[in-house]
């Protein structure tokens, strides 16, 4: 016996020097010194598996990738026990344990350093991890047996908190089992903070908050269960609760975003002066500058409530319609090289329509998913043209509608979230009698006529396990569903039903976004318990609203608008300079493509000719982002060639800087005879007069009288007043002033 | 780089990175630091000039002759000896064979995407198509090679670290990279009189002191405010870097050399050919040398599903003409050491001679299954060739390698790790290459 011991000794010591290769004789395996057999067993599924999770065994960089890490491969973050049993088990050789001599196993050897292993050494041999892995291996590598207590969600402890700077805060996480029982689980348990900078979390869930005051989320994760814990950091120094007692509450929004900052100790911005404001209300209503008439009237306007009127009337405008389905064009409009022209401008159409009307958001929603009929007639049936495939469209309707997004479910539980196979495909499973007849996707052209319709039958198999799978609400139950029961309805019921959790809250977030340049939750489509909203209690509050008032879109714009928030100025004050996310004061922001190009030629009177649109049209306006304009890729349009166009960046980079200096097509504009420069110039209106003008086509604002005097000197002392007025567009349209949305 | 003040101001790519930075065990610090120490290696002064053949080049014709096959798949040229003994070419790879001794052919590429759409996708990404797509799509389901070349690079003098010339190619653009790794396309005839580039250039019609004058004008009348606090994240700040930068490429004397093709003398200009093609490659070539890491120079009018001959003493002749100036004027100026040049299309043509219904002439169809590709420089081996395909030219039977293979090669040379993770704009890791070992014989 001890013979035979040794002469596995040492051929088990060749072994592991082959392994170390270059790096020369490893050492002697190490046994634990205290091998005691715990109370419990050691199983699998209960101990094994979440300690792989723990120290990144099976992350998406390691042995979690689909094709794993040399030849070792796990299942992402533990989604399948079967497949990492068989894995640790059978594969390689069956060298990975030895139950025999566990101190052999290569699940011990490598990740404790004693052998050179790819992922560096991750924890100690006298660790108490080392001492569970090395008696679960000793009793066999048992699994844990079908009966055990099923963990049923974990918490994490204390709750959310406050902290000052620079102070730490230890976290537990206890799992909850089916039987009662509770266990601490911090040590198998993965931490994660959503902003480092503002409080960090080590490996064993100490946070750490960090200089700046804000708020961060601190989630732990154990096997495919997440708990988020809240760290708030408050900007020094004691607030007056007299401060926030006295500011103005215009309506709910005002009260729910001074209580969040009431927390966070900040104190909002002053508010914005009406030149300001009447610009912003303008390009975030309707995407457009006011006319210097409309400027005027608006700061010669002594009414009280002028701000409120200002709103209202803007929500009625034209421009409205374009602006907003501009929006939804972004996130639905296909290529017209895949999906076809004809279709793609129905579809715009459509889009176009549903804003003109108002269109109230659950039917918008329900029109779109529950779209029957001719491509050419119903824009709405569109995008089950441009998307034939269930599995397309659960990923990409759950993502727009429910800000859920399962396309990781798709080949594995989704990472940060309660997500997995069995939801994306019961949920693409709706989508999977949609029939289609006529004339499919033929790209280039696909120019032909397409009908959706509802199929009596069809199926959708799941994509691991090829089972049939019948539809599932996200968080609930399978439907049973008759031939003659069209599932899209079924889904469009749910979704619009007033206790969805999701679909309120998503538009309401986008609105949020669109009119105060940034979400409550970003990004605004990926809502889940580990992407927490800045303020939680707003954004249910504005979900609540846009639901009790119909889903009318203009109401909540309008509602939101109408708040103290919306007005105020962009300049920080010394206790909101680090607030970047709770809205205490407004956000700058640039103009986006098109309404930038719609302003420059606004400013310069002068228009935009577009391909296969009548002239006149203005960007807005564009039915496809195929339609060629340098202008328009270089500020940013969602990227033609990319098959669904969805991105769109609001970045400044320095080939936009130089297009608005030097582009060919611009500097044509400035001297065209039918430009606004040459006319001014061509008048007899005063230095002063055209200066005014300036300044109230782009800044929509009067100039100062500084500013007046610096721009008419230059006026005065050129020879020639065309070539100055020009130079004066050109200097004006070239500042951040005009650029941005202040 | 700039301090993003929020969401909107920061990409959403940006968020999902830096979200899930954290996770790995970072956060935003860390990935900033991460970004400002992009390495000083040798590998980051290296660039690639891409040849894009676009409708896919037939390997017959150009560098894996078969004048052993049957008459139908052997075609009407004959191969001709290289300056590498028992290297051959077609006919009228004349200039090329003559400078054979500075290349690498790579016979033995091949995928299974076989028409325009899918196979620019492929070769230009590495990455196939993630659902099927048709001939004529243009498509984007990964970062082009010249976008994450941009991403991963940068370029000096603040230009554009991408130029596509003159337009973008079908699957040139940056996906999830976001728009500021996008290709500065250079559409205008460098060959033109009055050629500039645009953007980049003061407009033709103003003199450089009214230019001048108006910048001033605008410091004079730009009162906006700024907030200086970085911790207000103020984005104009950002757009006042931008400006910088804008600036200093127009007035920077060596920015501006690089778009000034009329400062080459006649010799180099004639040598490159004064056509629209010649000079766009002489363009590449001074764009490299003031810092940009990739040019693509998309050439259309490959797709030979008839005429294919005459085709090939004419545009063959001058496309490789043109390739062999470029390839010998960096060699002489001792940039081909530091300067990768590709030539290449999305696939190759079929060994079998065709005749489409209503075509006159023949031609060869799309054949993906075997692709001819051509580089030179940055210290590939000179004079070889790599793989080999069988003696009609069906497929390759040694060295088999796939465009994940060549991407990877690429993105070695110049400094990129081809195993790296990206994150696209749902947040999920996608590997830069799927397969990232590179063609060893490529490698040197």
């Amino acid at each position: 016996m001890r013979s035979q011991k040794q002469f596995a000794g040492c051929l088990f010591a060749l072994l592991a020097v082959i392994g170390a290769g270059a790096d020369g004789i490893a050492a002697e395996p190490v046994r634990p010194a205290d091998v005691a057999a715990p109370a419990k067993p050691v199983t699998f599924e209960f101990d094994v598996q979440p300690l792989l999770t723990r120290f990144g065994c099976n992350a998406g960089a390691c042995h979690g990738k689909s094709r794993g890490q040399n030849g070792f491969a796990l299942s992402l973050l533990g989604f399948d026990a079967d497949f990492d049993y068989d894995a640790l088990i059978h594969e390689g050789r069956g060298r990975r344990i030895f139950p025999s001599t566990p101190e052999y196993s290569l699940l011990l050897r490598k990740p404790s350093g004693q052998m050179p292993h790819g992922g560096g050494k991750r924890f100690d041999i006298d660790s108490p991890q080392y001492r569970l892995l090395y008696a679960w291996i000793k009793a066999g590598a048992p699994r844990t047996p079908a009966d055990a207590p099923k963990l049923l969600c974990v918490v994490v402890e204390p709750g959310n908190r406050s902290l000052v700077r620079q102070e730490s805060l230890q976290l537990r996480v206890l799992a909850e089992y089916s039987d009662g029982t509770r266990r601490d689980v911090t040590d198998g348990s993965a931490f994660q903070s959503n902003d480092g900078t503002l409080a960090g979390v080590d490996a064993n869930g100490l946070v750490k908050a960090g200089e700046l005051p804000g708020e961060a989320a601190i989630m732990a994760r154990y096997m495919n269960n997440i708990a988020v814990c809240a760290v708030t950091i408050p900007v020094p120094g004691a607030v007056p609760a007299e401060a926030y007692r006295t500011l103005p509450r215009h309506n709910h929004i005002d009260e729910l975003v001074w209580q969040k900052l009431k927390l966070l100790g900040i104190l909002p911005s002053a508010p914005a002066g009406d030149a300001t404001f009447h610009r912003r209300a303008y390009l975030r209503a309707i995407g457009r500058l006011p006319t210097p008439e409309e400027t005027r009237a608006f700061l010669a306007d002594h009414r009280p409530d002028k701000r409120v009127r200002l709103i209202d009337q803007l929500l009625e405008r034209p421009e409205y319609a374009d602006f907003w389905a501009n929006k939804w064009a972004d996130l639905l409009r296909p290529n017209p090289y895949r999906a076809g022209i004809k279709a793609v401008w129905n579809l715009d159409s459509w889009l176009r329509a549903a804003f003109r009307k108002n269109m109230p958001y659950d039917q918008f929603v329900r029109e779109l998913i529950t779209a029957q009929g001719s491509t050419w007639h119903n824009g709405a049936a569109v995008i089950f043209r441009d998307r034939p495939e269930p599995v397309e469209l659960g990923a990409s309707i759950s993502q727009l509608f429910l800000g859920t997004r399962l396309e990781c479910a798709k080949c594995h539980h989704h990472p940060f979230e309660v997500w997995g196979q069995d939801d994306f495909f019961g949920f693409a499973a709706f989508f999977a009698r949609v029939g289609h007849k006529g004339q499919g996707l033929s790209p280039p052209i696909s120019g032909g006529e397409e009908m959706i319709y509802t199929t009596e039958t069809g199926q959708l198999k799941h994509g691991r396990t090829g089972a049939t799978v019948t539809p599932k609400l996200l968080a609930g139950a399978p439907l049973t569903l008759g031939p003659n029961d069209d599932p899209r309805e079924a889904l469009a019921e749910w979704m619009t039903s007033p206790d969805n959790p999701f679909f309120a809250k998503v538009m309401a977030n986008r609105i949020w976004k669109d009119v105060m340049g940034q979400g409550l939750v970003e990004p605004v489509d990926d809502l889940r318990a580990t992407n927490p909203p800045s303020n939680g209690p707003l954004l249910d509050a504005l979900a609540e609203d846009f639901r009790k008032q119909g889903y009318d879109i203009k109401k909540l714009i309008r509602e939101i608008m109408a708040s103290y928030v919306f007005s105020l100025s962009t300049e920080p004050n010394p206790r909101n300079v680090a607030d970047l996310k709770n809205f205490s004061r407004y956000y700058r922001d640039r103009m986006r493509a098109e309404v930038l190009l719609d302003a420059v030629n606004d400013v310069l009177g002068t228009e935009e000719t577009f391909a296969a649109m009548p002239p006149g049209s203005r960007a807005t306006q564009l039915w496809t982002h195929r339609s060629p304009s340098l202008f328009l890729d270089t500020f940013s349009r969602p990227d033609p060639n990319l098959d669904p166009p969805c991105e769109r960046s609001s970045d400044c980079t320095t080939p936009q800087v130089l297009h608005l200096m030097n582009s060919p097509a611009l500097s044509r504009k400035l001297s065209l005879e039918t430009a606004r420069p040459a006319k001014l110039a061509a008048n007899k209106d005063s230095n002063e007069k055209i200066v005014e003008e300036i300044y109230l086509l782009a800044y929509c604002r009067y100039p100062t009288d500084v500013e007046k005097k610096t721009a008419v000197a230059v006026l005065t002392a050129s020879g020639n007043r065309r070539r100055a007025v020009e130079d004066l567009f050109w200097a004006i349209l070239n500042t951040p002033e005009f650029l941005f949305i202040d | 780089m700039a301090i993003h003040q929020n969401c909107e101001g920061m990409n959403r790519r940006d968020c999902m990175k830096l979200g899930l930075g954290a996770l790995l065990g970072g956060g935003l610090v860390d990935a900033l630091r991460a970004r400002g120490s992009a390495g000083d290696t040798t590998a980051a002064k290296t660039s690639c000039i891409l040849f894009w053949l676009d409708g896919g080049p037939s390997h017959f014709e150009t560098f894996d002759p078969k004048p052993d096959a049957p008459a139908e798949i052997r075609g009407e040229f004959k191969p001709i000896p290289t300056k590498v003994p028992g290297m051959f070419f077609s006919e009228n790879m004349t200039k090329l064979a003559a400078i054979g001794d500075k290349l690498t052919i790579v016979r033995s590429v091949r995928h299974d995407q076989n028409n325009h759409g899918a196979g620019n996708h492929y070769m230009m990404t590495g990455a196939p198509t993630r659902i099927p797509v048709g001939c004529g799509a243009f498509v984007s389901f990964h970062p082009s090679m010249g976008s994450v070349v941009s991403a991963e690079r940068g370029a000096a003098h603040g230009l554009p670290a991408y130029f596509s010339i003159p337009e973008m190619s079908r699957s040139g653009g940056p996906n999830f990279l976001g728009a500021r790794h996008a290709p500065f396309v250079v559409s205008d005839d460098p060959n033109g009189a009055s050629f500039t580039v645009r953007d980049v250039t003061i407009p033709r019609e103003l003199d450089d002191g009214r230019a001048l004058n108006r910048r001033e004008l605008r410091e004079k009348l730009d009162q906006f405010k700024r907030f200086h606090d970085r911790a207000a994240g103020d984005p104009v700040l950002s757009a006042d870097d931008n400006y910088r930068q804008a600036v200093s490429i127009m007035t920077s004397a060596e920015a501006q050399r690089a778009f000034e093709i009329y400062r080459e003398p006649d010799r180099v200009r004639t040598a490159f050919g004064r056509t629209a093609l010649g000079q766009r490659a002489l363009l590449a070539r001074r764009l490299v040398e003031a810092g940009v890491p990739f040019v693509t120079i998309v050439n259309g009018g490959w797709d030979h599903h008839s005429d294919i001959f005459p085709a090939f003493r004419k545009h063959g002749q001058e496309m490789e003409s043109v390739v062999a100036a470029l390839i010998s004027d960096l060699d002489q100026r001792g940039l081909l050491d530091t300067t990768l040049v590709l030539v290449m299309g999305e696939f190759g043509r079929s060994p079998k001679i065709s005749t489409l219904s209503g075509s006159k002439t023949p031609g060869r169809d799309h054949w993906s299954s075997a692709i001819s590709v051509l580089a030179a420089g940055c210290r590939t081996p000179r004079g070889q060739v790599v793989g080999a395909t069988d003696r009609s030219g069906y497929a390759p039977i040694e060295k088999i390698y796939g465009p994940e293979n060549l991407v990877s090669s690429v993105y070695l040379k110049l400094g990129i790790n081809p195993d790296k993770t990206l994150y696209n704009s749902t947040g999920r890791p996608t590997h830069l290459v799927s397969d990232p070992r590179p063609i060893a014989e490529l490698m040197g």
